[in-house]
């Protein structure tokens, strides 16, 4: 098994320098110096800042300085834009926000997903299942940003109104925007709105992917086999479906655990919270490449990993699959 | 290839879905009402045009009193201004013109809708006094007896520019809200085209040839598929600013194309190689075909029902990630799209002004469940074993 993992991961060398090479040349089509100078630059200035940032140098050195400085996990270079902190504790202190909001979301959706998923599948064809497919995809055709919109004036500004000023926070049970640490408290009061409006965006699309997977298994001839020798229907869907269904779930939970990493752009742009998703549409905004790139940087990696990881569970928990 | 595909088994299956056909109307409809906008039904300088007073609730809807006064006073202010200067022949709301009568006389007319005016403004709760609320009603007639009655079409018009209401610079989320669909239409067609195509072309070649060239494609792929989508559209987006091309269309286009290649293209690379060791391949190469023939003659057409599937699924995403662009301020400007119209409306929803995003929601969403229940009728009929 070692030899495979190794092997696999000495295979995704060659993407992981692309990967940096792709997003350092994308990022380099702009030239940020006239932005941080404004129009009134000198040229002499231009070529100062230039050779300070170190954009003077060809592409190349640049890139081997970069990877040189990832592989061995130095994220101590400064932003460009907050003069003082590293690339290193921008995102060390931004990703605090936004794992408390994407691992609930995560643990909540696979949960519902699945459940629904399971009974859906156990009602397959008849009314329930049915409606629960209807509900699922007319909820994915409404766009994310209306979700969020319509989630903060019902659940911040109208549930406000609405409990005038009783209750837990001075009447305020979800905060309109911002973000403090905190558990359980605070983050009841920052956090389980946009996790809520998360896991209901999430939930058309986890359900429906739930629901095949288990209408596939139940097709299966074990399941027949199962149901030949009397075993309860409920034991057939509990016992030998979903243990059989847990392959494609792991799979499914396993690739969008780097996802965890990145938070939601939307939501924490919209409730001002000062996570990842939000730092990084700063950065790209503001052009600041380094932290831009680490990030980008440390996606992959984590994307890379947790790919292989995903191949070497599969064979741990299916005896069919031979890892080669 | 494409009538050949009408003609297949799954084709008949597909046509047999009668849900899956009345979503095709749908499209069909879409398609032809972004036709007429884009042979001139509304122009773009319609979209920006003022209708009537700022944030007017649209056919089915009630406002309040305070605002009724308000807009009266604009009202009233507005064409007194205009009856001044002498432009009171330029002061319309698109169809809607003063009436046609001596300067005098509409003078006149305004000082005495004043007076009932007056009576109404220091008033803290007009709905508390019955008697106030028929003065607010007969100013509200006198107003409209300023402008000369709208007669035909272009009271049908006027009648359509304000049925859904108007926006907070009074402009017509009807005109806009439908406008929008030539944009979507337009956006999802080129991009799902586009990457579909780049997709087969690349995913095809690699499965069929192998060796290097499935693995430059395979590493192209891997490499773009490990940066998040939005990520990546963002920072495509943001190459065009300070060009010609920002705020157009073009940014999207070339984003979301060099983005959603990807699932096209493994999808097919995976068929060929699938494909390419049956028989009938053999045989091709067997009567002396050349590799290149069979490829493009017998290979890609019949990985065209994954075409298809891809193609309405890269339109939905097309559409839905144009309204999240525009949200960060990375899509399109000075133009109507839907999302240009979600995003304005953050701050009427906050006021409890529902108008604009219902318009741009309800007709997005008319869409996108059109195209995903031609998706997933595609899905069943092509490629019942997928799990998607």
């Amino acid at each position: 098994m070692w030899t495979y993992v190794v092997r696999r991961l000495l295979y995704n060398v060659p993407v992981y320098l692309g990967i940096i090479a792709l997003m350092m040349a994308m990022l380099r089509v702009r030239n940020p110096v006239m932005m941080f100078l404004g129009k009134s630059a000198t040229e002499e200035q231009i070529a100062d800042l230039t050779e300070r940032i170190g954009l003077a140098r060809p592409f190349f050195f640049q890139y081997l300085e970069f990877l040189g400085q990832v592989f061995t996990l130095n994220f101590s270079q400064e932003s460009w834009q907050q003069p003082g902190k590293t690339v290193g504790d921008l995102l060390s202190d931004a990703i605090v926000p936004t794992l408390w909001i994407t691992v609930p979301s995560l643990i909540i959706t696979a949960g519902i997903a699945i459940a629904v998923g399971l009974v859906s599948a156990f009602f397959r064809g008849r009314a329930l299942d049915k409606s629960l497919v209807l509900v699922a995809t007319l909820g994915m055709c409404i766009s994310y940003l209306v979700y969020i919109i319509f989630g903060q004036y019902f659940g911040a500004y109208k549930l406000n109104d609405a409990l005038a000023g009783e209750g837990p926070f001075d009447g305020k049970l979800f905060a309109i925007e911002s973000w403090e640490p905190g558990f359980p408290g605070n983050w009841i009061h920052f956090c389980l709105l946009p996790v809520i409006i998360n896991v209901v965006v999430a939930m058309g699309y986890d359900t429906r992917f739930y629901r095949a997977v288990m209408v596939e298994e139940s097709t299966r001839d074990y399941i027949t086999t199962a149901k030949a020798k009397g075993a309860s229907k409920r034991k057939v869907m509990f016992v030998h479906m979903l243990k059989n269904a847990m392959i494609p779930i792991i799979t499914r939970v396993m690739t969008t655990l780097p996802f965890l990493f990145v938070g939601s752009v939307l939501l924490e742009s919209y409730f001002n919270i000062p996570g990842m998703g939000r730092e990084l549409l700063t950065a790209i905004n503001e052009l600041d490449f380094p932290v831009t790139q680490t990030f980008t940087a440390v996606f992959a990696a984590l994307f890379i990993v947790t790919n292989v990881l995903t191949d070497v569970l599969y064979a741990l928990v299916d005896p069919r699959v031979r890892l080669s | 290839m494409i009538l050949k595909a009408l003609r297949s088994r799954g084709a008949r299956k597909f046509r047999q879905n009668r849900l899956a056909m009345f979503a095709l109307g749908v499209i069909s409809v879409y398609g032809v009402v972004a036709l007429l906008v884009a042979l001139g039904g509304i122009r773009l300088e319609e979209t920006f045009e003022r209708v009537s007073r700022n944030s007017i609730p649209g056919a089915w809807g009630s406002q309040t009193s305070e605002k009724r006064v308000n807009d009266a006073e604009e009202y009233l202010e507005e064409i007194e201004s205009a009856l001044d200067n002498e432009e009171h022949l330029e002061y319309r709301f698109a169809e809607r013109k003063l009436v046609d009568l001596p300067v005098e006389e509409l003078v006149e007319r305004v000082e005495e809708s004043w007076e009932i005016w007056d009576e109404l403004a220091d008033v803290s709760n007009v709905d508390e006094h019955p008697e106030l609320l028929v003065k607010l009603d007969e100013v509200e007639e006198r107003i409209d007896a300023l402008f000369a009655p709208l007669e035909g079409v272009d009271g049908w018009m006027y009648a359509f520019r304000t049925y859904l209401g108007t926006d907070r610079q009074g402009r017509s989320i009807t005109v806009r809200a439908v406008y929008s669909i030539k944009l979507a239409i337009q956006v999802g067609f080129i991009v799902a085209l586009a990457a579909t195509l780049l997709g087969t072309l690349l995913g095809a070649a690699a499965g069929f040839f192998g060796g290097w060239i499935d693995g430059l494609v395979i590493w192209l792929y891997s490499t773009f598929s490990a940066i998040p989508v939005l990520i990546m559209l963002m920072v495509l987006v943001t190459i065009f600013i300070d060009t010609p091309y920002e705020g157009t269309l073009v940014p999207l286009y070339v984003s979301m194309m060099l983005t959603f290649w990807i699932g096209p293209c493994r999808v097919i690379r995976g068929e060929v190689l699938k494909l390419k060791e049956l028989e009938y391949v053999q045989a091709a190469t067997s009567i002396g075909f050349g590799r290149f023939y069979i490829l493009v003659k017998h290979l890609i057409p019949n990985t065209s029902h994954l075409m298809f599937i891809n193609f309405s699924l890269l339109f939905i995403g097309a559409i839905k990630n144009e309204v999240i662009l525009t949200f960060l301020n990375l899509g399109v400007k000075n133009q109507p799209s839907w999302g240009t119209m979600i995003n304005q409306s953050r701050q009427e929803v906050i006021n409890g002004f529902f108008w604009q995003i219902g318009a741009a929601t309800a007709l997005m969403f008319g869409l996108v469940w059109a195209f995903n229940i031609v998706s997933d009728a595609l899905q069943d009929s092509f490629d019942p074993k997928h799990v998607s």
